[in-house]
C-alpha cells in the first residue's frame, strides 16, 4: 500500500470528521448548519426547476451561460472571506507531513467536492445542461461538461485560497485583505445598477455578455452543450477544451503554490530582514503647514493614518464615496433632493466616532501623555481638526455639486448651512461617544468590531447618530419653518451663518464635554479598545 | 532622589472575574537602581506594572511613584516616568522615526530638541538604517529598542519595562543593556520584569520575586540569593518548584527512533 493511493480516502474522511466535530461542538451551530442545508438544498431544488422549466427558452444558454458564471466568481471569491471555513483548505497544517504535491493535490481536490457548495454547483450544472442540451450529441457533451465545470469550480477555489495563504503572509497582502470590504460594497453597488439597467431592458441585453461567455471556462462547457444542440461540434469541442485547459492550468497554479507554501518559510520574516528603503515623500511637508504643539502632532499622526493604516483607510474612502454617490447619483437621476447632499457631512462625521478604538492598543501612548482634562481636549480637539481638514472642504463641495446638478441655488446656503451644523452635531456626538463607549476594532480581516462588543459598537454609532441628529433639530426647525412660511423664503439664506455658527458651537461644547470623560477613564478606555 | 523609594506600592489588589491578577502586593523600590521583578508567567507582573504606571486601575491600594500618587497626581508622575509594556501595540503605520517625533511631541518638548533627541537615540540603538522604515515592518527586537527610545526620549526619572528582552536577538540585547547601564549610572531608576533569572542576576542590584499575584522576596540580589548557587534556584525554591522529577515517565525517549 503506497500513500498515493491511501491518501485521497484519508483526506476525504478528515473533512468529513471535520465536519462532524464542527457539528458537535455546539447545538446552536448545528441547528445553523442543518436550517443553511435545509436552505441551500431547497434553493438547488427551486433552481433546478426553474432551469428545466427555461428548456427550449431562446434565452436560455444567455442565461444558464452568465449563471454558470457567476457561480464560478463566487467559487473563486468565497475562500477569501471564509479563509477558515474549511480547515482542509490550509495545506499548511499539513506542513511536517511527509507528502508528495500530485497525490496532495488530488486528494485535496476529491475532499473538496464533498460539501453543499459543490452539491448546489452539482444541481445548477445538471439543470443547466437540461436547458440548453438538444439531441443526443448534446446529452453525450453535457456527461462530459458538468464534471469538467465541476472540477474547474473546485479547483479554482483551491488555487485562490492557496495564492491566498501566500498573500496573507505578507503585510501588504494582509492591508489589501483589509480593503476587500470596500470591493464588495462598490461591487454590490455595480451589481444594483446593472440589475436596475437589466429590469428596465429585458434579458435580451444579457446575450452579448453570454456570447463572450460562452467562451470563457467554466461557462464554455454551457456554450459547448450549446453549440452541440446546434450542431456546431468544431464549436463544441473547442469549448470543452477550452474549460479543460483551463483545469490543467488552475491544477498547475495551485500545485505549485502548495509546493512552495510547504517547503519556503513565510513572508512576514523574509520582509523583516530585508534592507530599508528611503521611506520619507508624501507626508514630508505636512507637519510645517501643520500648527505647533500637540495639536499639530496630533493631526499630523491621524492624517497619516488615514493613508497608511488600511482599516482607517478603508473607512475613509467608504465615507467619502457614499457621501459623494448617494447625493449626486440621486441628483442624477432626478429624483434627489439637495438635502440629500448632507449625506457627505454625516458619513464623513462618522469617522469622529471611536477615535480611541482606531488607535488600538497604542492608545497607551496617548494615555501616558494626557495627564489633565486640557490634554485630553487638546488631544481630541487635534483629532476633530484632523477631520474637518478633509470634510469641511469635501462637504461643501458635495453641496455645490449638488446643487449644480440640480440648478437650485437659491436652497444652496440652506443646504451647506445644514450639512455645517450636522458637522458639527456629529462630531460633538462624536467626540462624546469616543470617550463613553469606546470598542476594539480588529486590525485583522474585514470585521470592525471585536468578538463580544458588537453591541456595544452599535449603541456608540447608532445613538451617537440619533443624537446627533437631536442635536441638529433646532436648525432643522428652523429651516422647515422658514420654508412653510410665507415670507419666510427671503431669510433662508440666515441659514447659512446660522448653521455653520451652530456647528461650530456643537463640536465646541461636545469636546468640553469629552475631555473630562476621556481624562478620568484612561485606563478602562484603554481596556476597551485593547481586546483585539 | 537617589535618597528614598522610587515607588512605593500598598495594598494593591486586582482581580479579573473570579481569577485574583495581583492579591495584596507592598513594595517599595529604591531609587538609582537597577530593579528586576522576576516571576514565571502568570505571576501578575505585567499586571502589576500596569497599575503602577497608570494603565490600569486597581481594585485596591495605592501607588506612589518619586513621591506622587499616581491616581491623584497624574501630571507630576506622567512626566516622570518612562514605560515600554508588553503586549500593547505602538503606532505601528508611523516610520521609526515619526515615531519618536510623534511621542516627544505629544510629551510637549520642543520639536528641534526632540528631532536631536530622536536621531541620537536611533544611531545608539542601531535603528538609524530603518528609521524610515514602518514600525509595523520591524522585527520583535526592532520594536523593543524603537519603544525603548520612545520611552527614553523625554529623559524620565523612572523608567518601567515589562519584558524588555522577549524576544530580542542577543546583539540587540546587549545594545539595549548598554543604553540601560549608562542610563542607570546617572542615578535614574528602571524597574523591569523578566521570568529569566540569569539576565535578572547579571543586569539588576536589587530584585523582587513574585509568583501567584504576591511578593515572595525582595531586596538586594545577595540578599535573596542568600546560600543558593544561582537567582534560578533561589527562585525555584522561593515559588515551591524545585526537585520535580518526571523523568521515569518518558523512558522511551531518546536513544534512535520508534
Amino acid at each position: 500500500m503506497s500513500t498515493a493511493e491511501s491518501l485521497t480516502p484519508v483526506v476525504v474522511r478528515l473533512k468529513l470528521s471535520l465536519l462532524r466535530n464542527g457539528l458537535r461542538q455546539s447545538a446552536g451551530r448545528r441547528a445553523a448548519y442543518i436550517s443553511s442545508v435545509v436552505v441551500v438544498l431547497l434553493l438547488a431544488a427551486l433552481q433546478f426547476l426553474g432551469l428545466v422549466a427555461l428548456h427550449g427558452s431562446e434565452h436560455a444558454a444567455s442565461v444558464t451561460v452568465i449563471l454558470l458564471a457567476v457561480m464560478a466568481l463566487g467559487w473563486a471569491v468565497m475562500p477569501l472571506f471564509f479563509p477558515s471555513g474549511d480547515e482542509t483548505l490550509d495545506p499548511t497544517r499539513l506542513v511536517m507531513l511527509p507528502l508528495r504535491p500530485r497525490p496532495l493535490v488530488r486528494a485535496l481536490l476529491v475532499a473538496s467536492l464533498v460539501g453543499i457548495g459543490p452539491l448546489f454547483t452539482l444541481s445548477l450544472l445538471v439543470g443547466s445542461v437540461i436547458a440548453v442540451a438538444r439531441g443526443a450529441v448534446a446529452a453525450v457533451v453535457s456527461l462530459v461538461a458538468v464534471p469538467l465545470a465541476l472540477l474547474v469550480c473546485v479547483a479554482l477555489a483551491r488555487a485562490v485560497a492557496a495564492a491566498n495563504i501566500r498573500l496573507l503572509s505578507s503585510r501588504k497582502g494582509r492591508d489589501l485583505a483589509v480593503l476587500s470590504g470596500l470591493v464588495i460594497a462598490i461591487g454590490a453597488q455595480v451589481v444594483n445598477f446593472g440589475a436596475q439597467q437589466l429590469g428596465s431592458a429585458g434579458l435580451g441585453q444579457l446575450d452579448p455578455a453570454a456570447e463572450v461567455l460562452a467562451w470563457v471556462p467554466p461557462s464554455s462547457v454551457i456554450g459547448a452543450v450549446d453549440a452541440a444542440s446546434e450542431g456546431s461540434y468544431g464549436v463544441a469541442v473547442a469549448r470543452l477544451a477550452v474549460s479543460a485547459g483551463a483545469l490543467a492550468l488552475l491544477l498547475g497554479a495551485w500545485s505549485r503554490t502548495l509546493t512552495q507554501l510547504m517547503t519556503s518559510p513565510d513572508g512576514s520574516t523574509l520582509q523583516a530582514a530585508e534592507p530599508s528603503g528611503t521611506r520619507e515623500h508624501g507626508s514630508g511637508g505636512l507637519g510645517r503647514l501643520l500648527p505647533g504643539g500637540r495639536t499639530g502632532t496630533v493631526m499630523e499622526r491621524s492624517l497619516r493614518y488615514a493613508w497608511r493604516d488600511p482599516k482607517t483607510k478603508a473607512a475613509w474612502v467608504t465615507s467619502l464615496a457614499i457621501g459623494l454617490i448617494v447625493p449626486v447619483f440621486n441628483a442624477l437621476q432626478g429624483t434627489g433632493s439637495i438635502y440629500f447632499a448632507c449625506f457627505a457631512a454625516g458619513m464623513l462625521g462618522i469617522q469622529m466616532y471611536n477615535q480611541f478604538g482606531q488607535d488600538t492598543s497604542a492608545f497607551w501612548m496617548v494615555a501616558m501623555t494626557i495627564s489633565s482634562t486640557r490634554d485630553a481636549y487638546v488631544e481630541l480637539r487635534g483629532r476633530a481638526l484632523a477631520l474637518l481638514l478633509i470634510s469641511l472642504p469635501y462637504a461643501t463641495l458635495v453641496v455645490v455639486l449638488t446643487t449644480a446638478l440640480l440648478d437650485d441655488w437659491a436652497t444652496f446656503p440652506e443646504a451647506l448651512g445644514l450639512s455645517l451644523a450636522l458637522l458639527g452635531a456629529m462630531l460633538a456626538a462624536g467626540a462624546w461617544s469616543s470617550a463613553r463607549f469606546p470598542y476594539s476594532i480588529p486590525q485583522e480581516g474585514y470585521k470592525n468590531v471585536a468578538h463580544g462588543q458588537a453591541g456595544l459598537a452599535t449603541f456608540s454609532i447608532f445613538g451617537g447618530m440619533i443624537g446627533a441628529a437631536l442635536l441638529c433639530a433646532p436648525v432643522i426647525a428652523l429651516t422647515i419653518w422658514l420654508n412653510v412660511d410665507s415670507g419666510g423664503d427671503r431669510w433662508t439664506w440666515l441659514l447659512l451663518p446660522i448653521g455653520a455658527s451652530y456647528g461650530t458651537l456643537l463640536t465646541l461644547l461636545g469636546l468640553r464635554l469629552a475631555a473630562p470623560r476621556t481624562a478620568a477613564r484612561l485606563p478602562e478606555i484603554l481596556a476597551a479598545v485593547s481586546r483585539a | 532622589m537617589v535618597n528614598g523609594a522610587a515607588v512605593r506600592v500598598q495594598g494593591l489588589w486586582k482581580r479579573f472575574g473570579q481569577q485574583v491578577a495581583v492579591a495584596g502586593v507592598d513594595l517599595e523600590l529604591p531609587a538609582g537602581k537597577f530593579v528586576g521583578l522576576v516571576g514565571p508567567n502568570g505571576a501578575g507582573k505585567t499586571t502589576t506594572l500596569s497599575m503602577v504606571t497608570g494603565l490600569l486601575r486597581p481594585d485596591q491600594g495605592t501607588v506612589e511613584v518619586v513621591g506622587h500618587d499616581v491616581w491623584r497626581d497624574p501630571v507630576e508622575v506622567k512626566a516622570r516616568i518612562g514605560v515600554l509594556p508588553e503586549g500593547l501595540r505602538l503606532f505601528e503605520r508611523l516610520s521609526g522615526r515619526e515615531l519618536l517625533g510623534y511621542s516627544g511631541r505629544l510629551r510637549g518638548l520642543p520639536g528641534a530638541e526632540v528631532d536631536k533627541r530622536a536621531a541620537q537615540l536611533l544611531d545608539v540603538l542601531d535603528l538609524a538604517g530603518a528609521q524610515h522604515k514602518l514600525v509595523v515592518d520591524y522585527s520583535t527586537g526592532m520594536r523593543k529598542k524603537i519603544g525603548l527610545a520612545a520611552a527614553l526620549l523625554h529623559n524620565p526619572e523612572v523608567l518601567f519595562l515589562d519584558e524588555p528582552f522577549e524576544g530580542v536577538d542577543p546583539v540587540s540585547a546587549q545594545i539595549i543593556r548598554g543604553v540601560l547601564e549608562r542610563y542607570t549610572a546617572s542615578g535614574a531608576t528602571v524597574v523591569f520584569s523578566s521570568h529569566v533569572m540569569e539576565l535578572v542576576e547579571s543586569l539588576c542590584d536589587w530584585v523582587a520575586v513574585m509568583a501567584a499575584g504576591r511578593i515572595r522576596a525582595h531586596g538586594p540580589l545577595a540578599e535573596v540569593r542568600g546560600d543558593s548557587p544561582s537567582l534560578q534556584h533561589a527562585f525555584l525554591e522561593l515559588v515551591g518548584a524545585g526537585g520535580r522529577d518526571h523523568g521515569s515517565h518518558l523512558d522511551w525517549l531518546g536513544g534512535g527512533a520508534r
